[in-house]
Parts: structure tokens; sequence; C-alpha cells
């Protein structure tokens, strides 16, 4: 057994513990900060693009393409302008489709939006290459009236296969609809029609889990009962039967461009978005694009955050370094005391640079500690308010060089102060102590 | 690195000038001082005689304005930086006034502090301090040394200081803080520590009553009168 620099490092550090964890403290935020940033800058396109899944082109006759991704990708709003279902149909018929589904908004159950759509949405639509949707209870819809809830809804609701429910017409606020009858008029809730949850869904990670599903049948049919009470306050329940053209209309349509194998695809779908384009009343969104130019937006805040955190993390390093330099009037005996024992001035300089970067090394994993718990916390808010799934977990590569750029920055903020102890008189720090 | 050489005088020195600032009057001269192996002797001067200063040109700490200091039959500021630290925590100890404790250590990791910079296999460094601090009487080795009494910090400060078998032990007024009986005391044991590890003792004190314990009693105002008087 035997003294080592590094219980003389350690020692020093544990000596000024204040300063030595105050200094730790804002090393930890600023890696923290960083860390988040980049992990959230690459989960955060990832979770967007998931949304998407499949799909090749989102049409629709929302006011711009952006518009269109953010209402039928994410349900920001419901889709003022409808599609004819005749119009749908020629779709399949015009274009080299793999597949169309046809997709309706506008309908909401305690500010949840409902999609109606047809069951081709959960067969062929998929969120990632090789994994379908699946369901933690229940069933897929069948039948009209049938429901199937997505997780976040399911969680935040408590509805469970079985659970009846009544619909409203319009996305409305939570908080109108509580009251009862029509709020505002934009938006009803139609007793008339009891909804059956028949399925849940497994989270997804996307903004799907803030959906419930219905066909499209079911969606007509309280559209044929609002027409028909137009005419008549006293109009019968509406059936199947009753549904006309005027009923059947979807806002949206998803797509997916047939290809063969050895092709390009992205011209592929080129052709067709250009050739859907030639009507100017359709909105074509390649959500791909969409979400690109939705990340050029954000990713350029991303990068004034990531400049701002660099600040941040040299004024830490300015931190050690002045923590560091105020120290070495105490530690100027201590220094001299080691030089008389046979310590050279190389080795007092590396002494100061190692205890310099020691503290960026405890600083740097407190911080990717921290950053972990931060992670989670914004993961946590991200999944609640939007369902999207913000993966907990670092870039391996990227957090291994803002950890190295830490100790680096360090040890070299360790630099001037192991300057002055270098330089340090020995003659002059033993004079006897008055 | 040269080793002290078991025939070669402890220390020895010659035409030794030391001043802060060049061209002013030096604050130390000794035209010549020689010290055999394991001898022990006394520097006396007033307050300004440069007694501390000597021993900072001795140990290498300072560099003299002219001459040369031989410990062991190495001219110690011959050697390069490095190499004169190295030099000077294998072969020479050193003992202040104030002890010069490093705070926040134990008594023995005080002692262990010193045999870093020895060539000491580290297996002993615990096994040597703790046997050295018994044989000083040092009781509580692993307790803060700032908070052992005055005697004996002053026993762990001799122990740090023979503890890697120094051909040379510096003694700088190690009895100035002490009360008389603790100041007997206090020579007592570094001076037997130096005779039974066969260091040569080189001990700076402005104080009359010590003057009795060494055979050889130089003082530093009489080597410079000598000086002086040669050269009239």
């Amino acid at each position: 057994m035997a003294l080592t620099d590094f219980d003389i490092i350690r020692r020093s550090m544990t000596a000024r513990l204040f300063s030595t964890v105050t200094t730790i403290a804002t090393v930890a935020i600023a890696v923290a900060l960083m860390l988040v940033l980049f992990a959230m800058k690459d989960s955060g396109r990832r979770a967007f693009e998931r949304g998407s899944g499949n799909m090749h082109l989102l049409v629709s006759r929302d006011s711009s393409p952006l518009v269109s991704i953010l209402n039928g990708v994410f349900y920001a709003g419901a889709p003022s302008n409808p599609i004819q279902w005749q119009e749908f149909q020629q779709l399949s018929i015009d274009y080299p489709l793999e597949w169309a589904i046809p997709v309706q908004l506008g309908d909401s159950y305690r500010g949840f939006p409902v999609l109606a759509t047809s069951r081709e949405f959960f067969d062929v639509f998929r969120l990632d290459e090789d994994a379908g949707w699946s369901l933690a209870a229940g069933e897929l819809f069948d039948d009209e009236f049938e429901i199937v809830v997505g997780a976040t809804v399911a969680g935040a609701t408590g509805l469970d296969v079985g659970s009846e429910l009544f619909v409203s017409h319009g996305i409305a606020a939570p908080a109108a609809l509580r009251g009862g009858g029509p709020a505002g008029g934009e938006s009803h809730i139609h007793t008339e029609f009891t909804f059956r949850v028949v399925g849940v869904l497994d989270p997804t990670g996307t903004a799907h889990d803030r959906a419930l599903f219905m066909n499209l049948e079911s969606s007509w049919i309280m559209h044929a009962f609002d027409r028909a009470l137009l005419g008549n306050p006293n109009a019968p329940v509406t059936t199947l039967e009753d549904i006309t053209d005027a009923d059947r209309l979807i806002t949206g349509a998803l797509l997916r461009v047939a290809t063969r194998p050895g092709r390009d695809v992205s011209s592929a779908i080129q052709v067709v978005a250009s050739r859907l384009r030639s009507d100017p009343s359709l909105t074509v969104a390649a959500p791909s694009r969409e979400i690109g130019k939705l990340f050029t937006i954000v990713g350029s805040l991303q990068n004034l955050f990531v400049g701002m955190a660099a600040v941040v993390m040299v004024s830490s390093g300015i931190a050690i370094m002045l923590a560091l330099y105020n120290s070495m009037e105490q530690r100027r005996r201590q220094i001299a005391v080691l030089r008389v024992l046979g310590c050279s001035r190389g080795r007092i300089f590396g002494l100061v640079v190692t205890e310099s970067a020691m503290l960026g090394i405890l600083g740097g994993i407190s911080g990717a500690i921290l950053s972990l718990v931060g992670l989670q916390i914004v993961g946590a808010v991200l999944k609640a308010q939007f369902g999207l799934v913000i993966g907990a977990t670092l870039p391996p590569r990227e957090s291994l060089v803002i950890v190295v750029v830490t100790i680096a920055l360090a040890s070299l903020a360790g630099i001037v102060p192991a300057m002055a102890a270098y330089r340090t008189s020995v003659a002059r720090s033993l004079r006897p102590l008055g | 690195m040269p080793d002290p050489d078991a025939q070669s005088p402890a220390l020895r020195i010659r035409s030794l000038r030391f001043a802060y600032t060049p061209g002013a009057p030096p604050v130390v001269d000794i035209p010549e001082l020689e010290l055999a192996p394991g001898r022990q002797m006394l520097l006396t001067g007033g307050s300004g005689s440069g007694k501390s200063t000597v021993l900072q040109l001795v140990s290498g700490l300072l560099d003299p304005s002219s001459g040369e200091v031989w410990v062991g039959g190495t001219n110690i500021h011959g050697l390069s930086g490095a190499r004169r630290d190295a030099f000077r925590g294998r072969h020479i100890g050193m003992i202040f006034q104030t002890f010069n404790l490093l705070h926040g250590f134990s008594a023995i990791e005080n002692v262990m502090a010193a045999l870093m910079f020895s060539d000491v296999p580290r297996s002993e460094h615990r096994d040597r301090s703790r046997s050295l601090l018994d044989d000083l009487g040092v009781e509580r080795i692993d307790a803060p040394a700032e908070t052992l009494s005055i005697g004996q910090q002053q026993r762990v400060a001799v122990a740090r200081a023979v503890v890697v078998e120094p051909a040379l032990v510096l003694a700088d007024e190690p009895t100035a803080s002490l009360d008389p009986d603790n100041a007997a005391q206090a020579l007592d044991v570094i001076q037997s520590a130096c005779r039974d590890r066969e260091a040569a003792l080189v001990c700076v004190s402005h104080d009359p009553s010590v003057e009795s314990r060494f055979d050889d009693v130089r003082s530093l105002h009489e080597l410079r009168a000598a000086q002086q008087e040669a050269s009239a």
C-alpha cells in the first residue's frame, strides 16, 4: 500500500467539497443539455417519420401539403374540404397504386380524434416495414358502430373492450363536450348512435395512439342523420340504407404507389404525384418531404439550442478553471511541501490538470445520467401531449464525442491553474505562517 | 541518478553566494563548508542572516548566484529541474519550524507522501511508515495530522524527513515554536533519528541553548567574516 497521486487529487477535491460539487454540477448540466438535444434531434425525427409508415403520398383538399400531413398523420385538426367517394374510387383506376386507403376525420370522442377508415388501414398500412398493427385486447372493427381505441386513448379514458360511447361530430375541446349538448354549434354528441369498443391497440409510439378508429359507414350514417334533421327535426334514426352519395365523403387518401423490383421507387412516386397535381383542387403531400421541411424549421431552432449548449459547455470549462485557480492560494503550501519531498514541477502540473480532467469526467458521467433522467421526463411529456415516443437512449457516437470533448475541455481548463502551480515558488510558500 | 558516495562528505559547499537581486549584497556568502557523512552541525545566526536561505540553496530549491553545493558527491545545482527534485526526494530530508505537514492527510499519510518520490518499493510504504512512527512514539497514526499535539506533529515531521533514509537532513529552526521542554525533546528526536540512520544533520537555529547539543557549531556571520578577511 502506498499513497498515490490519485490520493492527493482526491483529497484536494474533497477538501473543497462545495467548490468541487458545484463545478461538477455546472459541467453535468451543460453535458446533459447537449446530450438531450442530440438525442431528441435523432429520435424526434424518427418518431415523426414513423407516423406516416409505408404510405407514399397523402391526398387531401387541405390548404397545403404540410397542413395535409399535420392533419392526416398527426391529427392536428380536421380537414374542412372533403373528397367525394367517387373521386377516391377513380384514383385507384387512374393510377398505378399498390393500395389506396380512404380516411375521414372530423369526429371526436372527448377531444380525441376519431378516424373513419376502411379495414385496409390496419391490413396494408404499416408503421414499420416488419411489424403490422397489434391489438392489446379484442379485435378490429368489422361492422358499423364498432370502434377500436388507440393505446393513449384507452389509458386516458379507461375505455376497454365492451365499453360503450357516443361520438361527437366535429373535433371540439373536451370541456365543451362535458357541458352536454351542442356547444357553439360546431360539434354535437350523437347520443342516437351507441358505439361499442371492440378492440384496444398496442402503443405504436405515434400520433395514432391518440386516435379512435371506426369504419366509414358509421360516420356516413351520422352524417345522413344530420342531413335528415335539417328537413325534419323529428326524423327517425338513419341506417345504412339511408346513406346517399352526398354522405359518402372522405377527407383524405393514403396512397402507396405500385413499384416493381429494380425500378426507382422515388421517381415512380414523383410521376404519380405530379399527375395528381394536375387537378389543382387536390393537395398531394409526400410525408417524408413534408416532415423533412418541418425539421428544417425545427432543425435550425435545434442548432440554435446546440449552439447555446456549446456556450454553456465552454462556460462550465471556465468555471473549472476559476474553481482551480481560486484554490491555488490555499494549496500553494501543499505544493511547496510536495516539491520539498521530491515532487517535480511537471508532476505538480500533472496533478492539477488531472484534477481538472477528473472534474470533467465526473461532470460528464453525471451529465449522461442526468440526460437519461431528462429524456425520460421529456419523453413522458411528448408521449402524453402528442403521442410521440422518443427513445430514452443516447446516440452512442455523439454521446461519446460530447463526453470526450468535455474531458478535453476540462483538461484544457486545467492548464492555466496548472501553470500557476508549476510556477509556485517553494522558497516563498514555505515561509513560516504568522 | 547519481547516488551519494559513502566516501564523499555528506555536504560540501564551495564559494556559495546568493542575492535576491543581482548586484545586491549577498544574503548568503559561504566560502567553504564541509560535513562528513553521519555527522551533525549547527549553523547559527540572527534573524536575517540567511539561515533558511542556506537550507533552500542546499536542497536545490533555490539557485545560487555563484558557487557549488555537493550533497554526497553530487553537485545538486548541476542537475536539471526534475532530476534535482528526484535527488532531493531520495537523499535530502527537511524539517521546518512550522512542520509543514499536509493538511487533510493522516500522520501516516504524511510520512507515506515522502516515499512517493523515493525508490522504495510501493508495497513497503505503509509498513515502513508505520514502524518508523512507532519508533518515534507517534500514537494516533491514522488521525489527521493537524489534530495531533504539537509534540506529536513534530515527530511526524521528523519521520517524514528520515523515512527515505536520506544522506542529509536539513532542520530549519526546529525548536523556534516550542517551549523549552518540548524543544529539548524535539532535538532529542531529530538528533537520534539521524544518528540511528547515519544521516548527516544540518540544523539552523538562532537559539543559543541548542549549541551545547552539537560538537560542530558554525556561525554564518563568522563564515562570512572569514571570507572578508581572506579577501582583504
